[in-house]
């Protein structure tokens, strides 16, 4: 299964808008996402490994993300260390969803339903 | 294998319920992954470490279905074996459901098999769930409070003493100075009298300061908390907050409770705040807070008396280690600054989870283990009976395979056939478990200090179903990865038993796994067993029949002079045995098995004195005359305190045997003088009284020393009385005869000796009760496990029997040799079972009470039991194999 259009993939489960923000910073290991997904959302979101490479196995099928070929650094040569980066798919999936949200705060603030950040 | 490698074992186990194919690509990645997370929990704390390995459990369990979906949604992928019977599956997911059909079908197919088989397993996986959820409360789950890891009591210590409270001024000190604590609290819990209403009662009381509350966490409901200054010793207000419960019961739900005045031990206090519902503090349910400054005995919060408990949250990022040094500088500090009453004085922390549930660990762990057995053993048979019933079935089987099914299609489909299995076991399993969990729970909070909630919860679920999956799966491997070896060419050739011998060989392995796991349980059982029968047998030295007690406690404002408070008890006295039916009666500070009870150093006369800290312990009682002729304790030598014996007379004391004899080995104690720290008097022996056990059944001999209530008056005291039948009949009169003294003395903790000492023995007789019934269950299991091996082998050797028979056996012969067969099993079992009984037992030493972890006697018992009842499932299947009619044996083939 693969989807040409980012759009048929709104919206995005929450982690795995947390997984592509993640790796918009370039690629990581699978732990190394988790981790990062914790320490960003303080704590909030907190997975296990069934539910990251989960979601890791989706999102290779759908090719929003592929496994990089090279590691990171020779020194850091563990076979069992995969490292997975975004696709332009998966950048362009990020992209046209976070345009989405940004709409939607945009029209919650307008209706006075939230705040600006600076003031909460 | 480490503790490392057991639970990266433990999760790779769990892996296997995802499929293959996910498996393959993420098994590794995965494991390191659970791998990095573990050695971040170890970092922390081994609770931490449990917490973590649970939600990678819950983790595989939840995300293991999606996974399954997507292999079958999947296109058919090189992991499934191609399946090319008549069937035609198009896909993973016809597999799967062709699988389940299958399985269903053959398991109602078999309906005598299915339930003997599901029940086996719901007995083990619902104990083992039961017994998790007690492990999960108790061990697992945080404690109700804020920051629990972190919280710590403190105790003071002194030379060889052991852990007591800590001094009220210290505390003070250390709360002002320390560095390393957010802050610490002080407590004191004891009964108060509530008066000036109707009838007197009794309230549990919690002299508390009010940090002591915030650390718990308690907040109000109704009204407000202490503030620090009310709480104080020196600024001490005379307020009140009450329970949540204590205020509905006792008052009614009183809307305008908030700004009334109750009289607590004579002294009117204003009720300010009601806490919410259901709080417990870690030492107790109080009905009332209390300032710590109306503490009745006011010495108790002198320099020099560690009267209070104290509590204390270590900061965030200090270490245990840090706060004790930081502590014990002040300590040190203090003792150069008070060297009279603080010499020798140290400190010592206890985190507050040890202190609760510490001495169950090793009980509840002991009870795991044994079920944990129960469900292996249970595990074993089911395996058991598949083997049997994949050799019944192998014609079936190899139909399937010469038609085209793989080796591997048909290790799914049996594979797949267990887990079902198992999943029935469980569900009826989980049934079993809420019940025992329910019992448990009420049985186990009897003896903690708090209610830590025992249910079967997500938790509780979660691990149910991975024990059922696992279970299923371990049952299930033998027999699946047997047939799945299965020489179809053979199979076909021959009608019977083709690879029977492998089978044979297998069954007869797990029969003798089954037999030595049950030895290795009925031994612990039986130490365990035998421990508590020493622990019955122990004499208290006392008569304990007909025994009854109860408690009342003076009010210091009312009796605030020694004469007032004796004439009260003379009275007392006189009134108690005026009541008909009681034979005899007297006072006593401290009734045994209560839990009351003081043990002081002391001093002899004439020998060179001793720091207090290496100073001999007496447990010192104070009595009325006749306490030791209402309880039966023989008078070895002189007299018992008398009524000639009072304030203005010289002090006297009656000794055990134990302090005679230890102190005296070669002349009489009568006329010897002995002094109590920090009293003055000398106490000249008069008597010499046989020796009693008073704070445990399994305690060592403590030396006492008795004196009369006239010369040491003390506000507390509680009634020894024997009765001519049962005494709690008379409970309610002995209460009017002490309101006749005083209207509004409460009296509580109406006990007879029996209930004593049935709590003196209490835990350890659940421990034992629970060891001894799995233990039985694990017997009764291998023993149909034997049962079960030897009707099959024999109806496969029908055959053989009726030529055997028609060559002339005689019946008792073949029973013989059948007997003969199943006992060399039995035998080999029994040599692996001591084996392992001797190699687990030594784990329960610190649990057994006068007897060795190898005692002989105990394990040629447990030995004969075994192979007593082993021998019976032998004979069963030998007499119908005697019986064969040899002309319909021959004929059946």
């Amino acid at each position: 299964m693969s989807l040409a259009e980012p759009k048929d993939l709104h919206p995005l489960t929450p982690v795995v808008l947390h997984i592509l923000l993640t790796l918009a910073d370039g690629e990581r290991h699978g732990y190394a996402i988790a981790q990062e997904i914790e320490e960003t959302t303080d704590g909030q979101i907190r997975m296990g490994p069934g539910t990251l490479y989960g979601s890791i196995q989706r999102m290779l099928t759908s090719t929003l993300i592929e496994e990089t070929a090279q590691r990171r650094h020779p020194a850091d040569d563990d076979e069992r260390r995969r490292y997975y980066r975004i696709t332009p798919l998966g950048k362009r999936a990020l992209e046209s969803e976070l345009q989405r949200l940004s709409r939607v705060v945009r029209l919650a603030r307008t209706k006075h339903l939230l705040r600006d950040p600076g003031v909460a | 294998m480490s503790h490392r490698s057991l639970l990266e074992h433990g999760y790779r186990l769990g892996m296997l319920i995802y499929p293959p194919s996910f498996r393959a690509r993420f098994g590794a990645e995965m494991t390191a992954f659970a791998r990095e997370r573990l050695a971040a929990a170890r970092r922390r704390s081994r609770a931490a470490v449990a917490r973590e390995f649970f939600a990678l459990a819950a983790d595989i369990v939840r995300s293991a279905p999606e996974q399954w979906i997507a292999a079958v949604q999947a296109e058919p992928d090189v992991d499934y074996p191609d399946f090319s019977s008549e069937n035609h599956p198009r896909d993973n997911m016809d597999i799967l459901l062709q699988d389940l059909r299958f399985a269903i079908r053959g398991l109602f197919r078999r309906p005598a098999f299915t339930l003997v088989a599901a029940l086996t397993l719901a007995l083990g996986i619902g104990a083992n769930t039961a017994i998790f959820s007690v492990v999960n409360a108790l061990l697992i789950r945080p404690l109700p409070y804020p920051n629990p890891e972190r919280m710590v009591v403190i105790y003071g210590v002194q030379g060889t003493q052991g852990q007591q409270g800590v001094v009220y001024q210290d505390y003070v000190d250390w709360r002002a100075q320390n560095r390393t604590f957010d802050d610490m609290g002080v407590f004191r819990g004891q009964s108060v009298n509530l008066t000036g209403r109707d009838t007197p009662d009794r309230l549990y009381g919690m002299f508390v300061s009010a940090s002591f509350i915030r650390l718990i966490g308690a907040t109000v409901e109704q009204g407000r908390m202490f503030t620090d200054v009310e709480t104080e010793v020196a600024t001490k207000a005379p307020v009140a907050i009450l329970s949540h419960e204590a205020w509905e019961t006792r008052f009614g739900s009183d809307p305008a409770i908030l700004g009334k005045t109750i009289i607590l031990n004579g002294q009117p206090n204003t009720v300010v705040g009601v806490s919410r519902p259901r709080i417990q503090t870690p030492f107790g349910t109080p009905d009332a807070y209390i300032p710590i400054g109306y503490y009745p005995n006011a010495a108790g919060l002198q320099r020099g008396n560690r009267g209070v408990g104290a509590l204390g949250t270590i900061k965030s990022g200090v270490t245990f280690a840090n706060a004790l040094a930081d502590l014990r500088t002040l300590a040190a500090q203090q003792e150069a600054a008070y060297p009279t009453t603080n010499k020798g004085f140290g400190v010592e922390l206890t985190p507050l989870k040890d202190q609760i549930v510490g001495s169950t660990r090793t009980p509840i762990f002991i009870v795991f283990a044994a079920v944990g057995l129960v469900l292996l053993i249970a595990c074993a048979n089911v395996a058991n009976l598949q083997l049997a019933r994949g050799a019944a079935r192998h014609r079936e089987l190899s139909v399937r395979a010469a038609l085209g099914a793989g080796r591997g299609r048909i290790a799914q489909q049996l594979l797949t056939e267990s887990v079902i299995l198992s999943m029935m076991g469980g569900i009826a399993g989980l049934l079993l478990a809420v019940v025992g969990t329910k019992w448990l729970g009420t049985v186990l909070v009897a003896n903690l200090p708090i209610d830590p909630g025992i249910r079967v919860d997500g938790l509780a679920l979660a691990f149910a179903f991975v024990v059922s999956v696992f279970s299923g799966i371990l049952f299930g491997m033998v027999p699946a990865w047997k047939a799945s070896r299965t020489d179809v060419q053979g199979m076909l050739r021959s009608r019977t038993g083709a690879g029977e011998h492998g089978h044979a060989r297998t069954r007869n392995t797990l029969v003798v796994v089954q037999l030595a796991l049950s030895l290795a349980l009925l031994s612990c059982a039986g130490l365990l067993t035998r421990s508590l029968i020493e622990l019955q047998r122990v004499k208290t030295g006392f008569d304990t029949s007909n025994l009854m007690t109860m408690q009342f406690r003076l009010p210091a404002v009312k009796y605030d002079t020694p004469d007032k408070i004796w004439a009260m008890f003379e009275r007392t006295v006189a009134e108690i045995r005026a009541v008909p039916g009681v034979k005899s009666a007297a006072l006593v500070r401290a009734f045994p098995f209560t839990g009351n009870g003081e043990v002081q150093p002391f001093a002899i006369e004439g020998q060179p004195p001793v720091k207090p800290a290496d100073a001999p312990q007496v447990q010192i009682n104070i009595i009325t005359p006749q306490y030791f002729t209402t309880m039966g304790i023989a008078q070895l030598l002189g007299r018992d305190v008398a009524p000639s014996d009072t304030k203005d007379s010289p002090p006297v004391a009656v000794v055990n045997n134990a302090f005679a004899t230890k102190m005296w080995p070669n002349e009489s104690a009568i006329g010897k003088r002995i002094q109590m720290i920090g009293d003055p008097r000398w106490w000249t022996i008069v008597g010499v009284v046989h020796d009693t056990k008073h704070f445990a059944l399994n305690e060592k001999q403590l030396l006492q020393a008795y004196v009369p209530h006239s010369q040491r008056p003390l506000i507390f005291t509680t009634v020894a009385l024997r009765a001519s039948s049962d005494p709690l009949l008379l409970s309610r009169s002995i209460r009017e005869a002490i309101w006749r003294v005083d209207r509004d003395q409460p009296v509580w903790g109406v006990r007879s000796m029996e209930s004593l000492l049935d709590g003196a023995v209490g835990s350890p007789k659940l421990i034992v009760r629970l060891t001894v019934g799995f233990a039985i269950v694990a017997l009764l299991l291998g023993a149909i496990g034997i049962y079960g091996m030897l009707s099959y082998t024999m109806s496969q050797r029908s055959h053989e029997v009726g030529i055997r028979i028609a060559l002339g056996a005689e019946s008792r012969q073949v029973v013989r040799m059948v007997v003969g067969e199943g006992m060399r099993i039995v035998a080999i079992g029994v040599v692996f079972g001591l084996l392992g009984s001797f190699a687990t037992t030594r784990l329960l030493r610190s649990q057994l009470f006068g007897v060795g972890p190898t005692d002989a006697l105990t394990f040629s018992i447990v030995t004969a039991i075994l192979a007593g009842v082993a021998m019976l499932a032998c004979f069963l299947p030998a007499r119908r194999a005697s019986r064969v009619d040899p002309m319909v044996a021959l004929r059946s083939d």
